[in-house]
């Protein structure tokens, strides 16, 4: 899952994202102001995007506003200082999916990235399920036919980011779009790598196989 | 304390002057009664005592006794009591009189008096030397000449005056009850207006601040200048309750930003274990931001305390100072910030003493807050001037110029706006919190001085300080 936080107290967002990519294993991009923020939402395809509202250069409502008329539906929590009602209101009327107020927790604020992440993918609950493969999006952990299976940081995101879209065919350009910051080299054939171990991961024993190769278009979790 | 009503008082006015007047109507009333009936019993008496000398006849067969027609003797004017008479001839023989005791005029040179007689008061005349009416020729020898008393009860007559004075008395207490009846409708009609006034005033609060006065109070010469100023009042508070919620609003606002920093940076630093080094790191920007945390809060409690005096709510004993000593030490403080930027400081000050009078630390934060604007919102390397100097109006006027980036003419009102900052994102890299200039102003009002800016936009800003003088240079 690849998350923007668009905040512009420099050491706020630092905390956030390393609490994103700590716990979570998000891929975080930091935007510290509107202008830049707007850009980068409107050229990367977030899965969810953390949106303070005092932003110098472009007020976060109007990055907001901006978003929604381009139709870019991307999930957008809000982080705002105000609570009082009518500001609400109008962030929600607005396009924002979701607000916390400053001073939030950080327990709070990761609870609802993955909500808003589950939401926007049409997932019901943070466990995901796919045949006799279980995938605890809480505390990260992945059952298939209740034997635990480990795996890294980075196989667990190929696998979380496949759970989120079952049955659906994904890229390679997807999955790297998706798994990795503004600042990481993409090359495709590190995919491959973490699809062959999950694979075997996955595979220990008769069980069948759950990752399926569509030649020339992607993979595809699916029985 | 104990109220007292309008109303009450007005309506004992009423009562009392109408009570006093009633009761001079009924004196004067039984007084002019008496008065005329008086004169009718006096003009009673005469006649009914001139009517019993007709009665005096002279005797036949020529006696010397003069004779009483006591037959034709008249019905008295009362019938309980009767009229009492006397007449003597001028030799003094009773001539005629009613069984009483002999009559004797009190007064003695009166012709009428009152006396009291069984306990029932009369009025009497007394006729002197009244001639026997036709005296008969031939009778030299019987006296010519009579002394008349005659008397007739009051009874009637007061009867009369108490019936009058009851009268009087009966009409003038109905005329008082009607009067404050019509006084007691008049004014609870007459000060509706006033109790719609305060109806309408006892609405607003801290939630509804809307005062729209009855149009009658208005219309009410006497309520006008009540009600304009009851409107005037509620505006003004309006305008400040806003003024401190929108403080109160942007105070939590700035509060709540390191607050969300610090608990955060804790926060990530408990998810999981982590190396001492990076707790040590932790640790030190924790207390990085508390420190950021602990000085916006002292600087809030400066401008609360500032705008304190500057509404004169403190009183303080002050010295004259010397304006020029207390920029120098602002440049001082101010000196490693403006070699930060690479910035000079040049400084004008007036070759005499400008002394005012004030606390040296106030003014000494006024310069420096201006200075630190002046500093940041110029070019490295540019200078910044601070002059010192009076305005020839009994006013020291101190300036800070800065070849800065300016303030465009729609922000330039708000730049004294608690919590106000040209660019939120330049500011906090600063480390400002947009109240340096407005303490600078409260602290400027505080010592009835006044503060303004005039700039243009990519050419520079000048703030311009106007303070009173002291007139006094202390020893």
């Amino acid at each position: 899952m690849r998350v923007l936080v668009v905040e512009d107290e420099h050491r706020l967002a630092e905390n956030v994202a390393r609490s994103l990519e700590e716990t979570a294993g998000y891929a975080v991009d930091v935007s510290s102001d509107g202008e830049d923020g707007l850009f980068m939402a409107e050229t990367n395809p977030y899965d969810v995007i953390l949106l303070d509202l005092m932003l110098p250069r472009l007020p976060g409502l109007d990055v907001l506003r901006r978003l929604r008329q381009q139709k870019i539906q991307t999930p957008v929590l809000v982080l705002t200082a105000r609570d009082e009602k009518e500001s609400i209101v109008e962030l929600l009327n607005a396009g924002a999916d979701d607000y916390l107020t400053k001073p939030f927790d950080l327990g709070e604020l990761l609870a609802r990235t993955k909500a808003l992440i589950r939401r926007g993918k049409g997932q019901p609950t943070p466990t995901l399920t796919i045949g006799d493969l279980e995938i605890n999006t809480v505390n990260r952990t992945v059952h298939r036919s209740g034997r635990t299976v480990q795996l890294t940081a980075m196989e667990y995101r190929v696998l979380e980011y496949l759970a989120h879209k079952p049955r659906a065919v994904v890229s390679k350009t997807e999955l790297l779009e998706h798994l990795y910051d503004y600042n990481w080299e993409k090359f495709s054939n590190v995919i491959e790598v973490y699809i062959s171990g999950l694979r075997r991961k996955l595979n220990e024993g008769p069980s069948p196989q759950l990752i399926h190769t569509l030649r020339g278009q992607g993979y595809i979790l699916q029985e | 304390m104990k109220t007292r009503s309008i109303r009450r008082r007005l309506i004992w006015t009423v009562i009392v002057s109408q009570a006093a007047l009633a009761i001079g109507l009924v004196f004067t009333g039984v007084f002019y009664t008496r008065r005329q009936l008086l004169a009718t019993l006096d003009s009673h008496l005469q006649a009914r005592a001139m009517n019993i000398v007709a009665l005096v006849r002279y005797p036949e067969n020529n006696g010397k006794t003069l004779f009483f027609e006591k037959t034709l003797l008249p019905l008295g004017s009362d019938s309980q009591h009767a009229d009492l008479f006397e007449i003597r001839a001028d030799d003094g023989s009773i001539v005629a009189r009613s069984s009483n005791p002999p009559l004797v005029n009190t007064s003695a040179n009166h012709r009428f008096w009152e006396f009291s007689y069984d306990g029932v008061p009369y009025r009497a005349i007394h006729l002197r030397d009244v001639p026997v009416l036709d005296p008969e020729e031939g009778t030299p020898s019987a006296p010519s000449r009579l002394d008349v008393i005659y008397a007739c009860p009051l009874v009637q007559m007061h009867q009369q005056i108490w019936a009058a004075g009851v009268y009087i008395a009966l009409a003038s207490a109905l005329l008082l009850c009607a009067t404050v009846c019509l006084a007691l409708w008049g004014l609870r009609r007459n000060l509706a207006p006033l109790q719609q006034l305060a109806a309408c005033a006892a609405e607003v609060s801290a939630h509804k601040w809307e005062f729209q006065p009855p149009a009658e109070a208005g219309s009410v010469a006497e309520l006008a200048p009540l009600t304009e100023a009851m409107q005037t009042m509620v505006g003004r508070l309006r305008q400040s309750f806003m003024q401190e919620r929108e403080f109160l609003g942007n105070a939590a606002h700035e509060l709540k930003t390191p607050v969300a920093i610090l608990k955060s940076t804790i926060q990530s630093l408990l998810q999981k274990q982590r190396t001492p080094a990076e707790y040590q790191a932790g640790l030190a920007q924790s207390l990085e931001d508390l420190e950021r945390l602990e000085k916006l809060l002292r600087w809030m409690l400066r401008l609360a305390r500032a705008e304190q005096w500057a509404y004169g709510t403190l009183d303080r004993q002050l010295e004259a100072i010397d304006i020029n000593a207390t920029c120098q030490l602002a440049i001082e403080a101010i000196r490693g910030l403006a070699s930060a930027h690479n910035t000079t400081i040049r400084f004008h000050q007036n070759a005499a003493t400008v002394m005012s009078r004030a606390d040296p630390e106030d003014l000494e934060l006024i310069w420096v807050n201006l200075l630190e604007n002046a500093v940041r919102y110029s070019p490295d390397g540019s200078s910044v001037e601070l002059t010192v100097g009076a305005n020839g109006n009994n006013r020291a006027r101190v300036t800070v110029s800065d070849a800065g980036i300016g303030i465009s003419p729609e922000e330039l009102p708000l730049v004294f706006k608690r919590f106000h900052r040209a660019d939120p994102s330049r500011t906090r890299e600063t480390g400002g919190f947009g109240l340096g200039l407005a303490i600078a102003k409260a602290l400027v009002e505080a010592y009835g001085g006044s503060i303004s800016a005039e700039s243009k936009l990519g050419r520079g800003t000048r703030m311009i300080v106007e303070l009173p003088l002291s007139d006094k240079v202390p020893d």
